[in-house]
């Protein structure tokens, strides 16, 4: 069929999730990797490019799924991508240690009748479980290439590709493999409805015949519809057809189909075990129950939960300290650079003050975001996650979520950009959005400097107490939303929670380092560009108009001081104007310059405006610009506060004094913190929720998280009041 | 029939202008529907024809209208099997009974003579006066007796049932292997015991034989003729094994699973994952916190929510601790 095709030849690696497939897909590919998502859906799409013997080949890493019905995302990207593209091969991944669950699936890719083979992979798991496979037997019973391979340790690889290669050779010559035997009464009304099938739609509508009678029989929604898209009206006949063969046998077996076609299958597949694998039974160690023993236990096992946890955000934050001052101090000294080798322009100030400070700021968080994917990855890789998810899952459930949504929840006190990701752990959509939207209420910890200096000056004894009050609100809020939503947008069954507990393995670096890179790439593209924009534009608002009335002439003044500076001054005039004296009265005239622009400016007239709406919750409108700034991102709000107050951002003190002239009281910055920790986080995160779930649901959290942190700052500041004013 | 319909149109224009009930005309146009179908119609196959002469009424009004006409015997109401209600045709004066298959749902009509005068005849021995009878057969009509395989495979077969070996599908070396043990194709076995969906335990002359899922799939059995009049033992009470649910399981303990239920997604879910009946199941753990439980199945591990479990019947196969 291909073999003039020109097209290069089309692999697609199939199987369990922790089958090692991703291992061999990498081991396969090398770094020659590109990762996207499929149309339409947020799965993960892995592609590669082989040369093998001269030839190009393509390599897609399918979702890896249990099995292939149309209920989740995975399972229909899969099982559409080998009806629809055709690969020239499925190479089927197999836990060799696991056949028998394996095979479940392996059959129904049979069924789909592409061109397949069976990797057993993980053979030496499986030889020291006492599992002994015959591949020539399985070979031969299901008319099949079986190969061995240990993917964590390349062996086998190669052989891959070659037996790929001659089998899709075979396939094109007319050879095919067996399929499930189900049992008489269902074969009979297989062959009814192919032969149906066959008579009423064109071969490529109908073709594989087996699988779409199976598939009629299972009474799958997507092929049903597939064909009333066809003619309506045959198609009627057809679930007619099927109907009358479902009823049949359910009457005739007492049960439902869905149980007979499961059982028939594990019959099919047990006939084979007995025939091609034996088990040299009792007495091995499993390493990875006595690891259980412990990571499990009923007492020990939250507690060394949360002590991973713990270390993982110490290793994100104390090791990417280090790199991080390195960032930031590359940062300057391109920002020096720049500001001496331009010449004064606007231009320059917009390269300066909005570009440089855009990728500034996002680039400054890479270290962070590469160790905490790295330990996510460590933690997916070895195993843990499945546990993590089992320690955790009553409490999750509480909030109507699943046990993997702790971590995602736990990693937006980090930063909720990459904690939104994380979520791609996450099964089921509706678990996913549900987490998505509940993270931004982490307190992420660019939100802490706010913290920090609010809290610092109004309630400077109890700070801690007022900064961990805010964290527990934010959990409160989540934990809330989640209870709304599941009672009204996100309504329905809970996604069975059913999940493997895989054996722990011990990672391999080179998965490991793709892994995280490939997330902070994602990370670094998607949020570049938009904070970037984001930057410019607060940078505009807040520049623009440029013919600022200032109440003097701050250019002349500034330029007098500055030339006095500079001049060398005559040794008896030395005493009467210290230079150091000079310097700060420059630095305070420019200072207010900036405090006078940023307030007519674009921004200060929206801040001004909104004023309206945020008196009801005691921020006037110096607070209220900045908190339009935070929407960039959050620590942008304190510094945006020190200028509209006019004073230094290396001065916290001197902050906190204006802030506390300002008329700012204790009620009102509680207020603005409790606005600070619910509403919007930054363009980043709503950006990264519009990626991963639709515009729609961006819209939704950005009106929603804004909404709330109203009614909560209204609820703080009003109720503050009657009691200031009864007290 | 046709004068019939006539005469029962003319009495319902009588009766219903007489007692002035609402809608006359509409409840005409129900009523001529009606005496159009024949045999037993639901309320929507009345709406049917309603539409196909191209009137279209209300299925409240439509249903409303036929408890009327069965108020005032022009139909009579009946539901079979739990079924929805239907509507047959009461021709004052004649009565039938009915057979329905409860395959294709196909309701037969009979009368039979000696059937009528000999329940009159029953109730009068018991000092009974009947008023009126109704009298319903379930089974199965002939043209799906003619379409149903007599085979089955022995896995499906019950216990105590009685069969004849009728055939072996199997490739040559299962063929040789089931020879072996002292089956052919001709002899007659009993089924011993049989776990849903696992092993079956059967009685061929002397022997006891175990006969694994795999196998027993391709044994192709048909029941003996004495297995409708077979009847057990008397005072041996049929061999049960005791059932509980997957989530009363204790940490340590073994089973086979029986029976899976649960809504639509959750039970295909554990179906694939490899818990389906005849499958062991041992339960390796409780959460800290007493939720999700860990299983060990088909050699591997799986957690489900306690919840989920629940829907999940196991026959108990050992109780003693397994400490690890």
């Amino acid at each position: 069929m291909h073999k003039d095709d020109p097209k290069p030849l089309c692999f697609a690696l199939a199987g369990n999730p922790n089958a090692g497939k991703t291992t061999i897909f990498n081991n396969l590919t090398g770094a020659r990797q590109k990762v996207s998502n499929w149309p339409g859906v947020t799965v993960e799409k892995k592609e590669g490019i082989v040369s093998h013997k001269g030839q190009d080949i393509k390599i897609v890493d399918l979702p890896g799924t249990y099995s292939l019905t149309p209920y989740s995302i995975e399972e229909i990207t899969a099982r559409d991508f080998i009806l629809q593209d055709r690969p020239d091969v499925v190479i089927n991944i197999i836990d060799s240690a696991n056949l028998e669950r394996s095979l479940y699936l392996a059959l129904q890719i049979l069924e789909l009748a592409q061109p397949t083979i069976f990797v057993l992979n993980m053979a030496d798991v499986a030889r020291n479980k006492g599992i002994k496979i015959d591949d020539r037997i399985l070979s031969d019973l299901l008319k099949l290439p079986v190969i061995f391979t240990v993917g964590n340790k390349n062996k086998g690889v190669d052989l891959i590709l070659d037996t790929a290669v001659e089998e899709a050779a075979a396939f094109a010559k007319g050879k095919t493999s067996r399929n499930v035997t189900y049992s008489r009464e269902i074969e009979e009304c297989i062959t009814t409805l192919e032969k149906a099938l066959l008579d009423n739609f064109e071969p490529s509508a109908s073709s594989p015949g087996r699988w779409n009678a199976i598939k009629l029989l299972e009474n799958d929604p997507l092929v049903k519809d597939k064909f009333t898209e066809l003619s309506p009206k045959k198609a009627a006949l057809l679930f007619e057809l099927a109907d009358t063969c479902i009823r049949r046998i359910d009457d005739l077996f007492q049960d439902d189909i869905d149980i007979i076609l499961t059982d028939d299958r594990y019959g099919f597949i047990e006939g084979i075990l007995k025939e091609a694998a034996t088990t040299s039974d009792r007495k091995r160690v499993d390493v990875s129950r006595n690891i259980d023993l412990v990571l499990t236990d009923r007492f020990l096992g939250i507690p060394i939960f949360l002590f991973f946890i713990w270390a993982m955000f110490q290793a994100t934050f104390t090791l990417g300290a280090y790199p991080m001052d390195m960032i930031d101090s590359g940062v300057m000294l391109v920002s020096n650079f720049l500001d001496q080798s331009i010449p004064p322009s606007l231009i320059k100030k917009l390269i300066l003050d909005g570009i440089i400070a855009g990728i500034g700021s996002v680039i400054i968080f890479l270290p962070n975001i590469l160790i905490l994917f790295f330990c996510i990855a460590l933690f997916e890789d070895t195993g843990y996650m499945a546990r993590a998810a089992f320690l955790m899952d009553r409490v999750m459930h509480t909030a109507g979520l699943h046990g993997k949504s702790f971590i995602p929840m736990l990693m937006g006190f980090g930063c909720n950009v990459p904690a939104i990701i994380a979520t791609k752990t996450l099964e089921s959509r509706k678990d996913r959005i549900l987490t998505i939207l509940m993270t931004p209420f982490m307190s992420c910890s660019a939100r802490l400097p706010v913290y920090i200096i609010l809290a610092g000056t109004f309630f400077t004894r109890h700070a801690g107490t007022v900064i961990f009050g805010l964290y527990f609100c934010g959990i409160l809020a989540a934990i809330l939303t989640g209870q709304l939503l599941r009672r009204t947008l996100l309504r329905g069954e809970d996604a069975p929670f059913v999940m493997e507990l895989p054996p722990y393995r011990i990672p391999m670096m080179k998965s490991l380092l793709i892994h995280m890179w490939d997330r902070s790439k994602m990370f670094l593209k998607k949020m570049g560009g938009v904070i970037l924009i984001g930057a410019i534009i607060i940078w505009t608002l807040s520049n623009f108009p440029r013919d600022v009335n200032y109440s003097t002439d701050f250019d002349r003044q500034i330029q007098t001081l500055e030339t006095r500076i500079q001049t060398p001054q005559p040794p008896e005039n030395q005493q009467e104007k210290p230079e150091a004296d000079l310097t700060r009265t420059l630095k305070a005239l420019q200072r207010q310059k900036a405090q006078e622009r940023v307030s007519q400016s674009f921004i200060g007239m929206i801040g001004k405006g909104m004023a309206p709406i945020f008196a009801p919750i005691g921020i006037d409108w110096q607070s209220s610009v900045a908190l339009l700034s935070g929407l960039v991102a959050k620590e942008i709000v304190v510094s945006t506060l020190g200028v509209l107050h006019g004073v230094d951002n290396d001065e916290p003190e001197a902050l906190k004094e204006a802030l506390q002239k300002s008329g700012m009281t204790p009620l009102s910055a509680l207020s603005m913190m409790v606005f600070v920790l619910l509403y919007i986080p930054c363009i980043a995160t709503v950006i990264t929720i519009w990626k991963e779930t639709s515009k729609r649901w961006a819209i939704f959290n950005f009106l929603y998280t804004t909404t709330v942190a109203w009614c909560a700052s209204f609820l703080v500041y009003q109720t503050g009041m009657i009691f200031t004013t009864m007290g | 029939m046709i004068n019939n319909h006539e005469q029962e149109k003319k009495q319902f224009k009588r009766l219903f202008s007489h007692l002035g009930i609402d809608e006359f005309d509409r409840r005409f146009q129900v009523l001529e529907a009606f005496l159009k179908l024949e045999k037993h119609v639901t309320g929507s196959d009345i709406d049917l024809q309603l539409k196909e002469d191209g009137i279209i009424l209300d299925q409240d009004f439509i249903d409303q209208s036929m408890e009327l006409l069965c108020r005032f015997g022009f139909a009579s109401r009946m539901e079979f099997d739990h079924g929805p209600p239907r509507y047959e045709h009461r021709h004052l004066g004649l009565h039938h009974d009915h057979m329905i298959c409860t395959k294709c749902g196909t309701i037969l009509e009979f009368r039979d003579e000696s059937l009528e005068t000999h329940q009159i005849e029953v109730t009068r021995a018991y000092g009974f006066h009947m008023l009126q009878h109704k009298m319903e057969i379930y089974g199965i009509c002939a043209d799906c007796m003619k379409k149903r395989s007599p085979l089955v495979s022995l896995d499906k077969a019950k216990q105590g049932e009685q069969l004849i070996i009728r055939q072996i599908e199997a490739g040559r070396n299962l063929q040789m292997r089931v020879t072996s043990m002292g089956i052919r194709t001709g002899d007659r076995i009993e089924v011993v015991s049989a776990q849903a969906g696992g092993q079956v335990v059967i009685a061929a002359g002397e022997n006891r034989l175990i006969i694994g899922k795999g196998m027993s799939q391709k044994i192709m059995v048909e029941p003996h003729d004495s297995a409708a009049l077979h009847t057990a033992p008397e005072g041996a009470a049929p061999f049960k094994l005791r059932q509980t649910r997957l989530s009363d399981m204790k940490a340590g303990q073994e089973g086979i699973i029986s029976k899976v239920s649960g809504k639509g997604t959750l039970r295909r879910r554990l179906l694939e994952m490899g818990i389906n009946r005849g499958t062991r199941v041992y339960v390796e753990k409780y959460a800290p916190l007493r939720d999700p439980i860990e299983l060990v199945i088909k050699g591997y591990h799986i957690s489900l929510r306690v919840e989920e479990a629940s829907h999940i019947l196991v026959e108990d196969v050992n109780i003693a601790q397994r400490r690890s």
